[in-house]
């Protein structure tokens, strides 16, 4: 077995569904040059648009990802994260006149602290206190922000803080901002890849099948989870901050802070394969593309008199029951299974255990029962 | 009461108590654990053996008394910080991590305690856990996922587990039950072979059929206290022990 780092860098050496997921990243790259072949004028640039947001969400979902998805820990309230870099860069840039880039990494420095400050003390406990936290402290943080409205905006939310780029007319812009989106969206699932297939992301989901067997085994569960969640909250924090600097988004509650967007990027991720960075990418993607296209349907419900646009939030929920149901490790996983057995190389070996939503139901279970019996 | 001195042996226990409530499982216990000898720690079911073993190996905070490791007072600390210092533990329920292969399991406890690390990469972690996976006879299944092991499969995945966190003690907790009698022998032989190179070894049982032939000395407790001390020999013909066992036919 030659598991060196050269070979797992050469392209040609990859298995066929990285190989796959290459081709997918660079037909993303070429987005605006497709665009433009498949739609004429002004509606190509709105989609392009749809895509770059569309970028972000997948952003946030592999932030979530990195720590839920991985150690079984849910944070309900990821949100949090997204709104501290996003306001924070906001508010650094329109109070203090610091430049958005400067302004980004400061955003992200403040959503890494606020990892800090709630991950150390809920994360030395075996259990889920992460959850309970991470579902008030959300809920605190916009009570702030409605309190003092003076300077949060309360449920409107700030004025957009200066682009990232200037930038000059509204083809330029879309072009200019799909790129930075892009290339943060390459950069983030490159660390977040990279943590999740070293040693230390092996630790991470033997966190979430069992934490006293990691602990037997000499390593510390506490610092790993820790260390995971204060990374998914910069990414998150980061990916906020820059969004807030794009003219696609703006710092509203709506869109960085309600409970409703922590709940869509688990969604998302659940949706697309919990634990595997690449399908909380492509859930997240897939379900702000999906949801934008949605609310362009004028079709009324009948009975209802509510356009299926309204709908969006509902018809993911029963959606995502349907798939945990059916399909329990995410679109993702199911793929590769599907495609292996298409191929025809038998990936049965690599099949055993439970997905990581049943591991984590199981964790709940045991904290509910009293734990384990040893 | 006798105290020992921190350094009167590898591992020096000092009026170790454990209380749940107003239950007390462990009653101020002392023992030393000499280096390079096979002990066993024998009792009845219930009589505290478990739970002794887990204050000692950081999975409870005991209520009072001392440990002491390598003469270091160790009293308290963190599970995992205690497999660092050398002393590692099998798991009478055995706790494989499902979702993975057997060489992925013993891997993991290879791997680092650091969060950014490189030699997972380097083929050499797999190489050492391939090695140990034979170690403990399992070489032929090391691509199996522990639910398609046999139950002796699941211990020796235990042994292999702690060994590759390369121990100068090892805790083995009830091993030999549910295991046939020819299990029991080849487990004895790998438990000695261990021995011999250097690994001092405490053995966990409340059968002492399996076991007297296999220790050097043993400690039995009784409702969390011990009540004999001595050679395989001593252990046999003690009354209380028999008292414990029930009149003695048991053993």
């Amino acid at each position: 077995m030659s598991d060196t780092l050269t070979s797992k860098l050469n392209p040609l050496s990859l298995p066929l569904r990285q190989q796959l997921g290459l081709i997918a990243l660079v037909l993303l790259a070429f987005t605006p040059f497709w665009m433009g072949f498949l739609y004429a004028g002004d509606q190509g640039l709105l989609h392009i648009r749809t895509i770059t947001i569309a970028l972000f969400i997948g952003m946030f979902a592999m932030s979530w990802d990195s720590v839920s998805g991985y150690t079984g820990q849910i944070s309900f309230g990821h949100a949090l994260f997204f709104a501290i870099g996003g306001y924070g860069s906001a508010l650094l840039n329109l109070g203090w006149g610091v430049p958005p880039l400067a302004a980004v990494v400061l955003g992200t420095v403040l959503a890494a602290v606020a990892g800090l400050l709630i991950g150390v003390p809920a994360l030395r406990l075996e259990g889920p206190y992460l959850s309970l936290v991470t579902l008030v402290a959300p809920l605190i943080l916009l009570q702030v922000f409605i309190w003092r409205s003076d300077i949060f905006g309360g449920e409107l939310g700030i004025p957009n803080p200066d682009p990232l780029v200037a930038t000059s007319g509204f083809a330029q812009e879309t072009y200019v901002f799909f790129y930075v989106a892009f290339a943060l969206f390459v950069l983030i699932l490159a660390v977040l890849l990279a943590v999740t297939r070293s040693d230390a992301g092996s630790v991470l989901t033997a966190i979430r099948e069992d934490e006293d067997a990691v602990a037997a085994s000499g390593l510390n569960p506490a610092k790993f989870k820790t260390f995971a969640f204060v990374l998914s909250a910069s990414v998150g924090g980061l990916a906020g901050a820059v969004f807030v600097h794009t003219p696609m988004a703006s710092p509203t509650p709506s869109q960085l802070l309600a409970q409703t967007v922590s709940i869509e990027v688990i969604i998302a991720a659940v949706l697309g394969g919990m634990g595997t960075i690449v399908g909380a990418a492509l859930g997240g993607m897939f379900l702000s593309i999906f949801r934008s296209q949605l609310s362009n349907v004028d079709f009324v419900v009948p009975g209802l008199g509510v356009s299926v646009g309204d709908l969006d939030l509902v018809i993911f929920a029963v959606g995502t029951l349907i798939i945990l149901f059916a399909l329990p490790g995410g679109v993702l996983r199911w793929g590769i299974v599907a495609g292996r057995k298409l191929v025809g190389s038998d990936g049965a070996a690599a099949d055993g255990g439970r997905t990581p939503v049943e591991q984590t139901l199981e964790k709940f279970r045991e904290f509910f029962r009293g734990g384990r019996d040893d | 009461m006798t105290e020992y001195a921190p350094d009167d042996g590898l591992l020096v226990l000092n009026n170790l108590r454990k209380e749940f409530g107003g239950l007390t499982a462990v009653d101020d216990l002392s023992f030393v654990v000499e280096e390079g000898e096979i002990l066993g720690f024998i009792g009845p079911n219930g009589a505290g053996k478990s739970t002794t073993f887990n204050c000692v190996t950081g999975a409870y905070e005991p209520t009072s008394g001392t440990v002491h490791y390598h003469g270091e007072d160790v009293t308290g600390e963190p599970a995992y910080e205690m497999v660092k210092r050398g002393m590692a533990r099998t798991f009478q329920s055995f706790r494989p991590l499902d979702d993975r292969s057997v060489l992925r399991n013993v891997e993991l406890a290879l791997a680092p305690d650091r969060l950014f690390s490189l030699s997972g990469l380097r083929g050499k972690t797999t190489d050492r856990a391939r090695e140990l996976c034979e170690r403990v006879g399992l070489g032929d299944r090391i691509h199996q996922t522990p639910d398609e092991l046999p139950h002796a499969g699941l211990l020796r995945l235990e042994l292999g587990r702690a060994l590759a966190t390369d121990p100068d003690l090892l805790l083995v907790d009830e091993p030999f039950a549910g295991l046939s009698s020819g299990e029991v022998a080849e487990l004895s032989d790998l438990l000695t072979d261990l021995r011999d190179e250097g690994i001092t070894l405490v053995v966990v049982d409340h059968n002492m059929r399996g076991l007297l032939s296999l220790i050097d000395r043993a400690i039995v407790i009784q409702f969390g206290a011990k009540i004999a001390e001595g050679t395989p020999e001593e252990i046999r013909n003690d009354e209380t022990v028999q008292e414990a066992y029930l009149g003695g036919d048991e053993i």
